[in-house]
């Protein structure tokens, strides 16, 4: 399992990731003797055997920080306790775990931190998954030893469209500051002064709305505790969906079927779409749609864009063409793109994400199919992404007349609706998406994975250029070179031939002849921290600068790894949900994005004049909007 | 032309990297710098800074928020700094606080009105011997009496006024340091690089029993052939006067009367390990010093001392720096103090890795205190044979101890090791005391009933810091000042430290006022326990000790405080 970063990252506290050659030595875990590569850490070695350390500033996807010091074990020979997840194996060694001592400055570690935790479970979002609460359980904590606080010491930053921070639940452990640093490169939050008033600030203590903040919500699912949650606005929706002049419907992206039922309890990687749709109908909405139509939609715009930049500026030798391309699905990236680098915005495709451009498409499309009067409509989006509740709220979202999208509710957050409403989610019947949209295509299904979008992109390019299947060239038109979890990789797709130019394209290329022997070179990029050393990269005129097409999701693994899926996450479980997203496309009659039927309807119907045509470029298209860095 | 503010602001931190350079590494000398032309660092400073670095600038806020020493707050233009080390309040700093109140119109933490004075506390400035004692900027002021508080506002005022510098008023330190006054100016030096190879230097430091000085007492031999064992072209000698171990000045006094000592023993340690660059991290507290130091070692690289080829010897190239603290006593810790000196928040790292094969910049680094560096220097000078002769089987040569409290004869003393805690009292004239403080705060409190405990390895085996206190001290009080400066000092990182400490003091309060159920008590005390065993560094680790030792010494006063009328 390697997302993680492409170098370590930048702050100079160790991993433990012992070298392939890594002597073998022998040590003894509570009597259990094992042998471990020399540099494993200790909490790992006693992982292999089935002994369970409590944990709390560790986490899977990030550097160790060893500061919360609950990890704590006795360690022969050595003066004091040693944090196991700190400690790396140098030498045979002989570990206790289970001793008066550790449990007792176990216990005393969780007194101290219920000590500063202000906050009621019973009202926190994380209420029956919090890491605190289950070691408090777990250590037998049954009173306040060392007090606890009755008021809050700081105010609640609700000023972000994403993200809430309430540091009255913070424990410290900086999981969210290695999170935005190493995962995502962004380094909005920090430890800020020392002693009892350490805390986790953003630049000097602005509210989140101000500072450097991509929203892509890491944050919140590397937090321990509900200190970190996002803007819920599950009861605005329920408002609408009890309001009998609203017509409510959601769209639902691909990675929230693939991680929802973890929610209910079921094994990572368990898909629910079907059910999913069920549930979403009894909660109230309306109409249920699939996202993927609209990325089924992205794929052709995004595409096409793609080969008129290509054909600028390999044809017409038009200089001012930006290649690569990047991908502009992904609202954490594109607002990462905004603040950091504002020189490269125009090779940012245009296309909205599939969010926005379905939210679009509803308030006129279908609205007038449907004869409901947009404004009285209400377009909801499930989303795995905090990023999204910020993307429509941007103020340019709105080319239906109306604010184009209302709601972004992530995957957590439709759960919790699911549940109040006493549905019990795996055992509910399967029922197909709504009319007039129905099913989408499986390439737009793998959105939510990274590599996903090339693949839908390719598959699409393959069979336009060429005029073949792609299963010519890829068994099952599985496109395997772009899959994969490495953080950023290359894929080079030779065009070996090419075919007549399809009708919908024949209006903007003549023929396919100046791609002929050509090879397409793209990237693949997830994890906003390897975004940054592949711009970086680009900068400095390293191989990515030769791509044609990059795709960037802000969040490693991609969005089923979002900040708004369900918590915990790790490499693994993020893994699982990913073969999910595969199993769901692989079961999709359609598997292309240009043979999706209600993708050429539309634009029969409605984008008359053409994929990156007038209409689509109202509809679909977008800009964006140098921020920066600097913050006054 | 006419700059706008921030145009100013860009063009002075551009200037500034010229001379100190645009290296993450030199972000707190950075921030340092533009406070000088500024008086405290900006957001937008703090932001032009990170972007110069290319860093995000929150981690810029992350440094700037942890070191006392950065403004981020226009503070006035004389910052006085009052000490709040024991010896401090035994002498009456608590006076002298309230008269700087009085006169100045102004609660601690705040500036006058006209933007001329702040009034801060601080944690002990070294200058425990002459308490109270003050710091008005880089200037230091000791001695101090409520009237003369008056005199020196007034001299600020009238600087000010006629653009004179402030001269700090400091007496005379009482010292008796022989063996450093009898050295013959490099003569170690020379020895080594006419008759020693770089092995022979560490081995004959090793077979010379020398342990560290800085508290932790690590063998100084040993520790110097690691590093030169370890696999690295580039490697570091960092010499530890961060001092921050409240009662102790004794580094101070070596600095100014031996610096070519301490220079002399980095560069024994750079020929022995076979590194090219040595930096002195001297604290913030210690400025005053800085140009002293500066000409001495411009006088040295003058005198081949320092250099290419040093003392023509081929291939042996060293230099040092001199690289400020900004206020943190966390970072005496050696991997904090590598931490701040790669331009971050001074928390101490995981180990292992150890200095020696993963420091600086991930290089072997060596971090030694000034005292064992000029020690190391007297015994490669004189040989083994010398200093072995002096102290004890397990303890060998001699320490200096920093002397204060209640004692007639406070000052630096060079005592062999092996003498008893009465011996030293009798030396200082500190009969009759109640107790006594070995080591710093960090160290051992030790009460009347076992003055007769041997300062040595094989027992007290720490720290130079010797702070005494009479019969009449309130040993709550004592408790309660260590741990405001622990809570204070703590890096933060570790739950024990963070918040456990806070725990202890506040419990200390309780016992003042007389309102600390016997349960409670124990349970602070196996808190305590889980704090020392928990903690990261040796701060966390030994911070505990005083409320361990007042409970075990001094219960009956503790317990007993006057009813309060109901
Ligand atoms: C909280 C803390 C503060 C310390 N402060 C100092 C200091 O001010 N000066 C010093 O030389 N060592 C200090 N040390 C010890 C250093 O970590 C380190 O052991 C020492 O500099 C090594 O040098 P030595 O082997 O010459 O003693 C401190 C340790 C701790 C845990
Ligand atoms: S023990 Fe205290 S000072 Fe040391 S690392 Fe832990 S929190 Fe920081
Ligand atoms: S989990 Fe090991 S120190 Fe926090």
């Amino acid at each position: 399992m390697n997302d993680k970063p492409m170098q370590t990252a930048t702050h100079s506290h160790s991993t433990f990731i012992p070298g392939p050659d890594a002597a073998m030595i022998d040590i003894s875990i509570d009597g259990i003797e094992l042998k471990v590569a020399q540099g494993t850490s200790i909490l790992d070695a006693a992982r292999q055997v089935g002994v369970r350390i409590p944990t709390l500033c560790h986490h899977d996807d990030l550097c160790t920080a060893g500061v919360c010091r609950i990890c704590v074990v006795e360690v022969e020979g050595a003066r004091t306790l040693q944090a196991s997840c700190a400690t790396p194996v140098t030498q045979p060694i002989s570990v206790k775990t289970n001793t008066p001592k550790v449990r007792s400055a176990r216990r005393h570690i969780i007194d101290l931190l219920l000590a500063e935790h202000y906050g009621d479970c019973n009202t926190c979002k994380r209420n029956n998954n919090c890491e605190l609460q289950s070691l408090a359980a777990e250590y037998g904590v049954d009173f306040y030893r060392f007090g606890h606080p009755t008021e809050p010491k700081y105010a609640i930053d609700r000023s972000s469209p994403s993200i809430v921070r309430d540091m009255n639940k913070c424990v410290l452990c900086r999981r969210c500051v290695r999170a935005c640093e190493e995962l995502q490169g962004v380094g909005c939050l920090t430890v800020a002064s020392r002693s009892s008033r350490a805390h986790v600030a953003t630049f000097a203590s602005k509210p989140l709305a101000n500072v450097v903040c991509i929203n892509c919500g890491q944050c919140i699912n590397h937090c321990p505790t509900g200190a970190l949650t996002e803007l819920d606005q599950t009861d605005e929706v329920w408002t609408m969906i009890e309001d009998p002049t609203k017509h409510v419907v959601i769209q639902t992206a691909p990675s929230p079927r693939a991680g929802m039922g973890e929610c209910f309890g079921l094994e990572p990687g368990t898909p629910v779409t079907q059910q999913l749709n069920t549930a979403l109908k009894r909660v109230g909405f309306d109409a249920v749609f699939d996202t993927n139509h609209t990325a089924d939609l992205t794929i052709i715009e995004e595409g096409t864009e793609l080969i008129l930049r290509l054909y600028k500026a390999l044809v017409e030798k038009d200089e001012s063409v930006k290649l690569p391309q990047f991908t502009s699905c992904s609202p954490g990236w594109v607002k990462y793109m905004e603040h950091f680098h504002t020189n490269r915005l125009d090779h940012l495709s245009s296309a909205k994400s599939p969010q926005q451009m379905f939210g679009s498409l509803l308030k006129t499309y279908y609205a007038e199919k449907k004869g409901v009067d947009p404004a009285d409509m209400v377009v909801v989006a499930l989303m795995p992404c905090t990023a999204k509740k910020f993307e429509c709220n941007r103020p340019e979202m709105n080319s239906s007349g109306f604010k184009d999208v209302d709601y972004g509710l992530t995957t957590r957050e439709l759960a919790g609706m699911i549940k109040e409403s006493g549905i019990d989610l795996p055992k509910l019947p399967e029922a197909p998406f709504d009319a007039p949209f129905g099913e989408a295509s499986g390439a737009g299904a793998i959105f939510g994975a990274t590599g996903g979008v090339m693949e839908a992109a390719l598959r699409s390019v393959i069979e336009m250029v060429t005029g073949k299947q792609v299963e010519d060239f890829y068994d099952h038109a599985n496109i395997l070179p772009v899959r994969g979890i490495e953080g950023a990789r290359l894929a080079e797709i030779p065009i070996t031939e090419v075919g007549p130019v399809p009708d919908l394209l024949k209006h903007l290329v003549p023929n396919w002849d100046w791609l002929k022997g050509a090879t397409l070179k793209v990237g693949v990029v997830h994890g906003t921290a390897n975004a940054k050393q592949v711009m970086e990269d680009i900068e400095a005129g390293g191989p990515f600068s030769e791509c044609h097409f990059i795709e960037f999701m802000a969040c490693p693994g991609g969005c089923l790894g979002g900040g708004g899926q369900p918590i915990p996450t790790s490499p693994e479980i993020r893994a699982k949900r990913s073969q999910a997203i595969y199993q769901i496309d692989a079961n999709y009659a359609v598997r292309k994005s240009h043979e999706n039927p209600m993708v050429l309807q539309l634009y029969q119907e409605f984008l008359t004049d053409g994929p990156c045509g007038h209409i689509s470029h109202h509809h679909l298209h977008t800009h964006y909007q140098a921020r920066g860095k600097f913050i006054g | 032309m006419l700059l706008t503010g921030q145009d100013n602001e860009k063009a002075v931190i551009k200037e500034l990297m010229k001379t100190i350079g645009s290296e993450r590494s030199e972000l707190i000398p950075l921030l340092l710098a533009y406070q000088d032309e500024f008086g405290y660092v900006s957001e937008f400073a703090m932001q032009y800074i990170a972007d110069q670095l290319k860093i995000p600038a929150n981690e810029v806020y992350g440094v700037a928020t942890f070191f006392h020493f950065i403004n981020k707050q226009p503070k006035g233009k004389f910052i006085i700094r009052l000490s709040r080390d024991m010896s401090s309040i035994m002498k009456g700093a608590k006076s002298v606080a309230r008269q700087l109140r009085n006169d100045l119109g102004i609660r601690i933490g705040e500036t006058t009105p006209d933007g001329m004075f702040t009034l801060e506390w601080t944690s002990c400035i070294g200058m425990n011997y002459q308490a109270p004692a003050m710091m008005v900027n880089n200037e230091v002021f000791s001695n101090l009496t409520p009237p003369m508080v008056h005199r020196i506002i007034e001299e600020c005022r009238q600087e000010v006024r006629t653009r004179r510098p402030t001269v700090g008023n400091v007496g005379e330190t009482f010292s008796s340091i022989l063996s450093y006054s009898s050295h013959a100016p490099n003569s170690a030096l020379t020895r080594a690089v006419e008759e020693m190879t770089p092995v022979d230097v560490a081995s004959e430091l090793t077979v010379s029993g020398l342990k560290g000085r800085g508290g932790a007492g690590f063998p100084t031999g040993v520790k110097w052939s690691l590093a030169s064992k370890a696999e690295g072209d580039v490697k570091y000698i960092i010499c530890n006067a961060d001092e921050g171990e409240p009662g102790t000045f004794k580094d101070r006094v070596l600095l100014g009367k031996y610096a070519d000592l301490v220079f002399e023993g980095m560069t024994l340690a750079g020929y022995a390990v076979g590194a090219r660059e040595g930096i002195v991290y001297l604290r913030y507290e210690y400025t005053h010093l800085r140009p002293h130091l500066e000409a001495v070692l411009e006088a040295r690289r003058q005198a081949n001392l320092l250099g290419e080829n040093i003392l023509g010897k081929d291939g042996f190239c060293f230099d040092i720096r001199i690289h400020m603290g900004a206020g943190a006593y966390v970072c005496g810790e050696e991997t904090a103090l590598i931490e701040s000196l790669e331009g971050r928040r001074g928390e101490p790292r995981n180990r292992p890795p150890y200095p020696v094969e993963k420091g600086l910049h991930g290089r072997p680094t060596v971090v030694n205190n000034v005292e064992t560096l000029a020690t190391a220097s007297c015994i490669i000078a004189r040989g083994v044979n010398w200093f072995t002769s002096i102290g004890t089987e397990r303890s060998k040569g001699f320490k200096l101890f920093s002397v204060s409290g209640d004692c007639e004869r406070p000052g630096v003393y060079e005592l062999p090791w092996g003498m008893t805690v009465r011996q030293l009292l009798e030396l200082v004239d500190g009969v009759g005391a109640k107790a006594v403080q070995v080591g710093g705060y960090t160290g051992e409190l030790v009460p009347a009933s076992q003055f007769d405990r041997v300062m040595g390895y094989e027992d007290l085996g720490i720290g130079g810091s010797i702070i005494v206190y009479g019969q009449g001290r309130d040993m709550l009080e004592v408790a309660e000042n260590y741990l405001e400066f622990f809570v204070e000092e703590s890096c933060g990182q570790c739950t024990g430290c963070r918040i456990g400490n806070q725990k202890l003091l506040d419990g200390v309060r309780l016992l003042q006022k007389g309102t600390c159920s016997n349960r409670y008590l124990n349970d602070l005390i196996g808190l305590s326990h889980s704090i020392k065993s928990t903690s990261k560094c040796g701060l966390g680790q030994a911070s505990p000790n005083v409320f361990v030792a007042i409970n075990e010494h001094f219960k009956e006063e503790i317990m007993a405080r006057p009813v309060l009328a109901a």
